[in-house]
């Protein structure tokens, strides 16, 4: 294509620039940024962001300018030139985990090593047995093995019981047959996979002598060191394009009665028995449990970040854009409006925003309480002399865990909710523009969309909170003592079920935090007559449930938020007037849950219907006023480098339509191409500039 | 590719299981579906052009997702240029023509030629434009597109930047961006495609004493050539191109476009309705460019008619794989007897899936109202009488506000329900949820349009409290006059009436459904004239309140409509009427539809309806059994009903909606045969900076691409 004509270059956007919208924004409001963005991240994390980042861009080879054109071949190929890169400047540089997926993080997208990476390494690690690790890990470590972890299944996703891969034991040479009965056998969506791996710890259901003993994990090569091509017998590719994470491979895999040897299976917690054959288990997998805890707690901090970035987007573009006139506005002010001075744009914007911090507290606070957990139990585990734990002792030891076990797989399934949709909310805030791919939200919201489905599905996951809500019931019905905070809400909920409450939600901040542990008590009990008084089936329960995990996440969230709000550390960390915003950013992120759930809290007796209609119309009109002059400088404080974002909209410096402008001129291939338009001439592209051919 | 697997089976028969769920229900399909899908032969229409399209392999939707933003795009235009000539060697007409736009299912690159550009020269050219630019319109001697939004402005129409000035001198207009802002932008077909664009820019006129001020006359539309005949390379004094990649509509070029002083003849401007004279200079304006709102209102007709079948698509889709999908034993079945339950039993999918399924009726009886209003009124709208359709005017924006908001969450939720396959492209649901998410941004962005209804609701509520005794003029002043006498002694009525002594079952009063949808409709308007014309708040303070209205009130009509097309009245008309043309069990069975799609509405808003005094605080209690209690009713006729829908495998493109519940071979087979990654090897070891396997080009491959 010809170049820019000059006269389009040296057109500038009409009206004020942007970069001074975005100014005045900053001017008007006070907070420190600096100290806002030290108190999410510290400024260590900082640092290493912006050292990072900087030898990123240095490198041809993470150049994004590409990303938003190619198709799947040229994104796969990309990916995993980018992913080998990284493994090379880890070891050049000798960066540690934590710098490593900082670069992972900040070139966001998923890459072909990433469950090498994470769940292939953890799984061998913690349940493989000292002589596993002397055979696999050393050499994963070392990236001669490749690996992925085998779980799902063309049939089956969440049951990891209903899994049909069969390990059968053979007692004649003591190996193990690997095999995929059926179609729907097959290993499927397991990342890696596809084109990447040649090992893979595989789940299948063991068999000895016939007798099933469930699901068991097993390292085994599938392909060539070598040749890379697959192992005999062992069928595996990609699963084809997806809505989103199309720099992945995830894969398919099956078995056609594959023999591995004994050595295959982890056996940190059971095995086979090489002599007796019999089927040994060794101590408890609870450990590991724990690491569940743990990566759910780091998706609801995640969650505060990811929305983040949909939020800083949104905030920015909605601070330069301006569209039609206010209605009242007085004609000596003939100007248009800052999109973000519309109510309709701030009633879905600065709940999200202050959504942000309620996630990213609450995560904060999750991983502080299993850290702390973590390490009493091992100070435990070390006054036993090596003794597994019994049960009694887990049951009693663990009632935080447990707590936080439960309140993990809510807020998981919560806040990657909030944060999926809330991504979508940001880019329909953005009006046609969030269309665009420029926007930076979309491809971001496509990658992003599976943590709603893995590591637990969202809805499936609400029954295992309702279970234990449920337990927790039962044992303060039958008078057993407080022993952690959910028993103690419900505790305090039955004191007073015959004296009510009055929670004065619009007054005081406490009061709106004890309304919502109201309301989740209420609905535990409701839930408990319908299942154990009236004996409805669970099935007929499930939506139930389902409200009732949600409202106990809605709690946590709101508490979270609020003792963070309340603790010294905070407080010491920030001033007393970004104290001041953050604080209207936790009552507009309850208030406003509050009204949505409305009929729940009314029904509870937590709050009236004049209290409702009160927090609707007023309180958090209120609210959205006096949060708006701090918007900007809020999501400033989330601290996204421009090259992370990768969004014209959500420039730092406003230079929104130079951008989108810049991108779609100078960078965009299809330019490059001159058609011919007419249906009568067989002829499409009569010119084809671009300097590369398609694959 | 024949191997190991070519042997394998599904653990469950998911054939078997779609003709179990037939089996289940008694519907009669293709009464149904004709019911639904008659209006000008669409059955009829579907079944001639799909088979003319599935003998060519230009059409085939394999490979779609696989490729990158330009093969995208080069697909589309390919397509769009053999539809072309299969038209002329087929003879279809424009509703065929349509009908293949819609199965091939992407936006083509000619699409705006054939409708906002052709329409624009039909309705706003003179006589002597038509003659002149109709033909070669018709026969794509020419390729149009409409440039009306751009780079910083979308909705707000009087914001445009582009310039339009008269030069009395050489009696011509002089087309100019002035600021980067300026650049239409997102403008369909015009990226790479067109040769011509109706451009809407400001009209500025010299004032007549005083040449060197110039008025603005606002926005008027030209009609020019951007691109040259032979070399399709843009004419001097324009910057025109693609504006790169979004998040669907890979194969349109949506388009930007700068304009650098450029001259064209008086006659570019379309003036039928307005023109600017030789010899004075003078913009005269005659007609009445209102007639315009006619055609508005059926284009928003068809969005509703659309969004109702993008909608039964998703839940086809859904439908099919919850019904096949099995995960888990039910907990109560201790001993595990009945094997592994099917995902759609479960009620947390169901919730999901069921309203939705019933809201693509709601949704197809309101789009079957308006294209009868329109079509009713047409004669005396080009009077300049708008009769009803005033009123469906002014409603048709929040109409499609709310139809297409349902139909782009419903996608994604029916998406979501599917658990993890919903992400893969086998779903069928990744391009419809791109592509029609565009839609509640486009023609009108979803919050910013609901202020004209909200403003027309307002301004009738205001004539009804000034004549709280007239004569009611539409449905919308009847239930207004009714709020006003009556809102001081209201009592607000259930219409669910749960089991107790002597009734077995849930029973529910149709009338009283209706009725408190249209009690908090009125409600909230007079909450909002109150708010606006009484307290006189600011109007943007009000904005929320306003949208909420809009939707209220939006949502009443698809309830009401609803109700009456279930009703039969002698004023309903016979293409609403499903009682006399359906058999038995499928009237009681729409019923049921009806009811779960207005509870599940009210369950998503409880508070509006209770602070509007219009259902009882008891009913909330009821609420959760009843619609449970619904969606078990409705359960077994789930597959049957999407059937009834009759979208073609073809459309579906989805291995977990397959029709024939082959999901699961289908599913392997895409990835195993027809997935061309699969056809490259890679090198994956880091040391080595080759990446594809033997090309021995290290790394300079994928360097080049960036």
């Amino acid at each position: 294509m010809a170049p820019t004509p000059d006269w389009v270059k040296q057109l500038t956007p009409s009206g004020p620039q942007g970069s001074e919208l975005l100014a005045t924004e900053r001017a008007k409001s006070d907070i420190t940024v600096e100290r806002l963005s030290q108190l999410l991240y510290t400024q260590e994390v900082l640092d290493r962001k912006k050292k990072i980042i900087n030898v990123l861009k240095s490198e041809k080879v993470f150049d994004k300018s590409q990303n938003y054109f190619s198709g799947r071949i040229d994104r796969f190929e990309t990916a995993l030139a980018r992913a080998k890169k990284l493994r090379n400047l880890r070891v050049k540089h000798e960066w540690n985990l934590d710098e490593y997926r900082t670069a992972s993080e900040a070139i966001s997208e998923p890459g072909p090593y990433g469950l090498h990476d994470s769940m292939f390494l953890i799984t061998i690690a913690e349940q493989g047995t000292p002589e596993q690790h002397a055979q696999f890990l050393v050499k994963a470590e070392e990236y001669k093995f490749i690996g992925c972890y085998a779980q799902t299944e063309l049939g089956h996703g969440s049951n990891v019981r209903g899994l049909e891969t069969t390990a059968t034991w053979n007692l004649e040479d003591k190996t193990f047959i690997i095999h995929s009965p059926y179609l729907t056998a097959s290993k499927w969506w397991i990342g890696s996979l596809g084109k990447t791996a040649n090992y893979a710890v595989v789940m299948a259901q063991l068999f000895i002598a016939g007798k099933s003993y469930g699901p068991h994990p097993f390292v085994v090569q599938i392909r060539d060191l070598k040749t890379h091509e697959p192992l005999e017998n062992v069928h595996v590719g990609d699963i084809g394009p997806k809505f989103g994470y199309n720099t992945m491979d995830n894969g398919f895999l099956l078995f056609n009665k594959v023999k591995v040897p004994h050595i295959s299976m982890l056996a940190r917690f059971s095995r086979v028995d090489l002599d007796t054959n019999q089927y040994v288990r060794e101590g408890s997998p609870s450990l590991v449990y724990g690491t569940l805890t743990w990566v759910r707690s780091t998706i609801v901090m995640q969650a505060g970040s990811v929305l983040a970035r949909g939020v800083t987007i949104a905030t920015r573009y909605c601070a330069v854009r301006r569209q039609f006139q206010d209605r009242d506005a007085p004609a000596s002010e003939p100007g248009e409006n800052q999109v973000l001075n519309y109510t309709m744009v701030q009633i879905r914007l600065l709940p999200l925003l202050a959504a942000t911090f309620a996630l990213h507290f609450t995560g904060k606070s999750m991983m502080n309480l299993y850290s702390e957990n973590q390490k009493k139990m091992n100070a435990g585990e070390a006054k036993d002399n090596g003794r597994g734990a019994g049960p009694e002792e887990i049951q009693s030891g663990s009632d935080i865990l447990a707590d936080l076990h439960a309140t993990s797989c809510g807020l998981k399934a919560y806040s990657s909710t909030i944060a999926a949709e809330g991504l979508e909310v940001c880019r329909r805030a953005c009006g046609g523009h969030g269309y665009s791919s420029f926007s930076g939200i979309g491809p971001w919201y496509a990658d992003y969309l599976p943590t709603t489905t893995w590591e637990g599905d969202n809805y499936m996951l609400t029954q295992q909170v309702a279970r234990y809500l449920l337990k927790s019931a039962r044992s303060v019905l039958s008078s057993s003592a407080p022993s952690n905070d959910t028993t103690s809400i419900l505790s305090t909920f039955l004191s007073r079920s015959e004296i009510g409450c009055a929670f004065d939600v619009l007054g005081s901040d406490s009061d709106l935090v004890d309304a919502f542990a109201w309301r989740t008590a209420f609905l535990t009990f409701e839930a408990l007559k319908h299942r154990d008084e009236q004996k409805k089936a669970w099935n007929d329960l499930l939506v139930d449930f389902y409200r009732l995990s949600k409202a106990h996440s809605q709690y946590m969230v709101v508490r979270n938020f609020y003792e963070a709000l309340q603790s010294g550390e905070t407080r010491a960390q920030i001033d007393d007037s970004t104290l001041d915003v953050l604080t209207k950013l936790f009552r507009l992120f309850a208030l406003n849950t509050l009204e949505q759930e409305g009929s729940e809290f009314y029904a509870s007796g937590a709050v009236t219907v004049k209290q409702i209609s009160l927090a609707r119309t007023n309180t958090v009109m209120k609210l959205l006023e006096e949060i708006r002059p701090h918007a900007v400088r809020l999501v400033d404080s989330w601290a996204f480098d421009d090259w992370v974002l990768d969004s014209s909209l959500g420039r730092q410096d406003g230079k929104v339509y130079e951008d989108m402008f810049y991108r779609a001129s100078e960078l965009n291939p299809l330019n490059s191409i001159t058609v011919d338009p007419y249906p009568d001439s067989e002829v499409l592209f009569k010119k084809d500039d671009r300097r590369r051919s398609k694959l | 590719m024949s191997d190991f697997t070519s042997s394998l089976k599904p653990r469950y028969d998911g054939p078997a299981t779609l003709a179990a769920e037939r089996n289940g229900s008694s519907i009669n399909i293709p009464e149904l579906s004709k019911h639904l899908l008659s209006r000008d032969g669409f059955l009829s229409r579907q079944e001639k052009v799909l088979q003319v399209l599935k003998r060519d392999r230009l059409f085939s939707k394999d490979q779609q997702l696989n490729l990158s933003r330009p093969d995208r795009y080069h697909l589309g235009l390919a397509r769009a240029k053999a539809i072309q000539r299969i038209v002329r060697r087929e003879g279809w007409d424009h509703e065929d023509y349509k009908m293949a736009e819609y199965l091939v299912d992407e936006m083509s690159p000619f699409h705006l030629h054939m409708s906002m550009f052709v329409t624009t020269v039909r309705e706003q050219g003179s006589e002597e434009q038509k003659a002149y630019w109709m033909p070669q319109i018709l026969n794509y001697d020419i390729i149009g597109c409409y440039a009306q939004s751009e780079l910083g402005h979308g909705s707000n129409v009087r914001g445009l930047e582009t310039t339009a000035t008269w030069d009395p001198v050489k009696k011509e207009f002089e087309i100019h961006s002035p600021h980067l802002t300026a650049s239409k932008w997102w403008n369909g077909t015009m990226g790479r495609t067109a040769t011509h664009a109706i451009v809407v820019a400001q009209l500025l006129l010299p004032h007549p004493s005083n040449p060197s001020n110039l008025i603005s006359h606002g926005p008027q539309p030209f009609i020019l050539r951007i691109r040259d005949q032979r070399t399709h390379l843009p004419l001097p004094g324009i910057a025109v191109g693609d504006i790169g990649p979004k998040y669907g509509y890979a194969s349109m070029d949506n388009g930007y476009m700068l304009f650098d002083h450029l001259r064209v003849p008086r006659s570019a401007m379309l003036s039928r309705y307005a023109e600017v004279s030789a010899e004075t200079g003078a913009l005269s304006r005659r007609g009445h460019p209102a007639v315009v709102y006619g055609s508005l209102t059926f284009v928003r007709g068809q969005i509703v008619m659309h969004a109702r079948l993008v909608l039964a698509r998703a839940v086809t889709v859904a439908v099919r794989y919850c019904a096949i999908r099995r995960q888990f034993h039910d907990r109560d079945d201790v001993k595990g007897e009945r094997g592994e339950m099917q995902v759609l039993d479960y009620p947390t999918v169901q919730i999901r899936i069921l309203p939705l399924l019933a809201t693509t009726f709601a949704l197809h009886y309101t789009g079957e109202m308006m294209y009868d209003l329109y079509h009713g009124t047409r004669e005396t709208v080009e009077k300049g009488d708008f009769g009803p359709l005033a009123e469906l005017h002014s409603a048709s924006s929040g109409l499609k506000s709310l139809c297409t908001t349902i139909a782009a969450d419903g996608i994604e939720t029916c998406r979501r329900a599917m658990g993890g396959h919903g992400f893969g492209g086998g779903s069928g649901l990744v391009g419809i949820n791109a592509d029609y998410l565009s839609k509640p941004t486009v023609e009108g962005d979803n919050w910013m349009i609901t202020q004209q209804v909200a403003a027309s609701l307002i301004k009738k509520m205001t004539s009804c409290v000034q004549n709280p005794h007239a004569e009611p003029k539409d449905p919308t002043d009847a239930i207004f006059l009714y709020y006003l006498k009556n809102k001081d002694t209201h009592i607000p009525q259930s219409p669910i009436h749960p089991p107790n002594n002597g009734k077995a079952d849930f029973e529910f009063t149709d009338k009283a459904i209706v009725d408190i949808f249209q009690w908090r409709a009125a409600a909230l308007s007079h909450d909002a004239y109150t708010a606006r014309i009484i307290e006189k708040k600011p109007w943007t303070s009000l904005m929320i309140q306003l949208h909420a209205l809009s939707r209220a009130y939006s949502e009443q009509i698809l309830i009401t409509t609803f109700y009456n097309a279930l009703t039969t009245t002698p004023t309903t008309p016979t293409s609403l009427r499903p009682t006399p043309n359906l058999s038995h069990p499928t009237t009681n069975i729409l019923t049921t539809c009806f009811h779960l799609h207005a509870l599940h509405t009210l369950s998503l808003s409880p508070p509006t309806f209770l602070l509007t005094n219009s259902i009882p605080l008891s009913l909330l209690a009821h609420l959760p059994n009843a619609i449970l209690h619904l969606m078990t009713a409705l359960r077994p006729h789930a597959v049957a009903l999407v059937d009834a829908w009759a979208i073609p495998e073809y459309v579906l493109d989805s291995a977990l909606g397959r029709g024939d519940g082959r999901v699961y071979e289908e599913l392997f087979d895409m990835a195993h045969r027809r997935n061309p990654l699969n056809r490259v090897t890679f090198n994956v070891d880091w040391r080595s900076e080759e990446i594809v396997r033997g090309s021995g080009d290290a790394g300079r491959g994928v360097l080049g691409k960036l």
